[in-house]
């Protein structure tokens, strides 16, 4: 068992995001940490994923190997990594910001990134953890993203383990 | 010296789709008086229901094996390996410097039984891997079945894994009679996992263990109506 607790929430439609909250979760997994995946609710009503096809085959597919995040989770979480489509995600950003109503987030990190590490999806991520308390970490641009993901999920969890034991 | 760790005395889980028995300390079920028997770390006796399973999570560290004794199971992880296994098939995959895997019942109509065993490999942060081989049934038919162990390319083929240690299958008719060498100074875990055998004299039924330590052999024998079927772990 490591000795720090990574938590990977994601909002993904199509399974990109996806992959990156998976790259990022080795990464933490590569550096010692245990971890808890899991991918927040649409906001979109049914009628609207059931007509797009591709959406609704990952949806189910993605329902199946996830569930939603519990309230527990970020009270265990030392590390909140957080992935989101390319563009702003509403389900992502009232998921951080619900945080604070579960616990107190006092010297956690939390380490967004998005596809194409757009910056218009990340600014709404990062803004509403540090409202919440949260140290943000940013992911930075690289060649392969899907490496630059599982290098984060690393870096995160060395620095979630020097907070932790910070004397 | 011969302990058996009976079946009703094993940690239980029953979350609705799945309900298991812990040989040794699992998730939600810790005793420290049963954390395992040398390198073997987990002995889980799952029976998944239909279409649910275990969704994404992470390993490091650890040689897992899954042995099926009923129904399908179906694997995909971060290696891109995708495969469902069914009875008289193995798969072994070395979590090493992690891996996130899930794992799912692979019919959306019946059950799957199967263990999924874990050990402790010598060496942390090796290379993850994936390995799957199926086998003929009549191979474990009276007599114990290589299954997994520390050396590459055997023929028959057998899992390889990182650690000194091997298992081994065997169904036994009631009456066939086995008998297993220990090398000086190993141990040995039996398993029964169905029908009745018995070990030295000492019967075994579907879910008792028996941890072996400082004997020379072990004979082991189908009993009951129907005989039964057993894993052997041959530990340093």
């Amino acid at each position: 068992m490591g000795d720090i607790n990574a938590l990977v929430v994601f909002y993904s439609r199509y399974g990109k995001a996806e992959k990156l909250a998976l790259a990022a979760g080795l990464g933490a997994i590569q550096a010692d940490a245990n971890i808890r995946l899991r991918r927040v609710a649409d906001h979109a009503d049914t009628a609207m994923i059931a007509a797009d096809a591709n959406w609704k085959k990952n949806l189910d597919r993605m329902n199946r190997d996830y569930v939603a995040p519990r309230p527990a989770d970020p009270v265990w979480a030392d590390v909140i990594i957080l992935a989101t489509t390319a563009d702003p995600s509403s389900e992502l950003e009232a998921y951080v910001a619900s945080l604070s109503s579960l616990g107190s987030m006092s010297g956690k990190i939390a380490a967004p990134l998005a596809q194409g590490n757009r910056e218009s999806a990340l600014k709404p991520i990062s803004s509403a953890a540090e409202h919440c308390g949260l140290v943000v970490e940013a992911c930075g641009d690289g060649e392969d993203p899907i490496d630059t993901a599982r290098l984060f999920g690393q870096r995160v969890t060395e620095m979630a383990r020097a907070l932790k034991h910070r004397t | 010296m011969l302990t058996l760790r009976k079946a009703e005395d094993r940690g239980k889980s029953d979350l609705g789709w799945l309900k298991s028995y812990h040989t040794f300390s699992f998730g939600g079920y810790s005793d420290p008086n049963h954390m395992g028997f040398r390198a073997l770390r987990v002995l889980n006796d799952d029976r998944v229901a239909a279409g649910k399973g275990f969704g994404a999570h992470g390993h490091r560290d650890m040689e897992i094996l899954s042995y099926v004794l009923e129904g399908k199971l179906a694997h995909k992880d971060s290696m891109g390996e995708e495969h469902v296994l069914g009875p008289n098939e193995v798969q072994a995959m070395s979590a090493g410097s992690g891996v996130i895997h899930s794992e799912f019942n692979g019919s959306e109509t019946e059950a799957t039984h199967f263990f999924q065993i874990w050990l402790i490999p010598q060496t942390r942060g090796i290379a993850p891997s994936y390995q799957q081989f199926a086998y003929d049934p009549s191979e474990k038919h009276g007599t114990l079945r290589l299954i997994a162990g520390p050396d590459k390319n055997t023929n028959p083929p057998s899992a390889f894994i990182h650690q000194d240690a091997r298992m081994y299958a065997a169904v036994l008719g009631s009456g066939d009679t086995i008998t297993y060498t220990i090398p000086k100074g190993r141990h040995a875990w039996v398993q029964g996992a169905a029908g009745e055998i018995d070990v030295n004299g000492m019967a075994i039924k579907e879910g008792d263990g028996l941890a072996v330590s400082d004997e020379a052999s072990l004979t082991i024998r189908g009993s009951g109506a129907g005989g039964g079927e057993l894993l052997l772990f041959d530990l340093a």
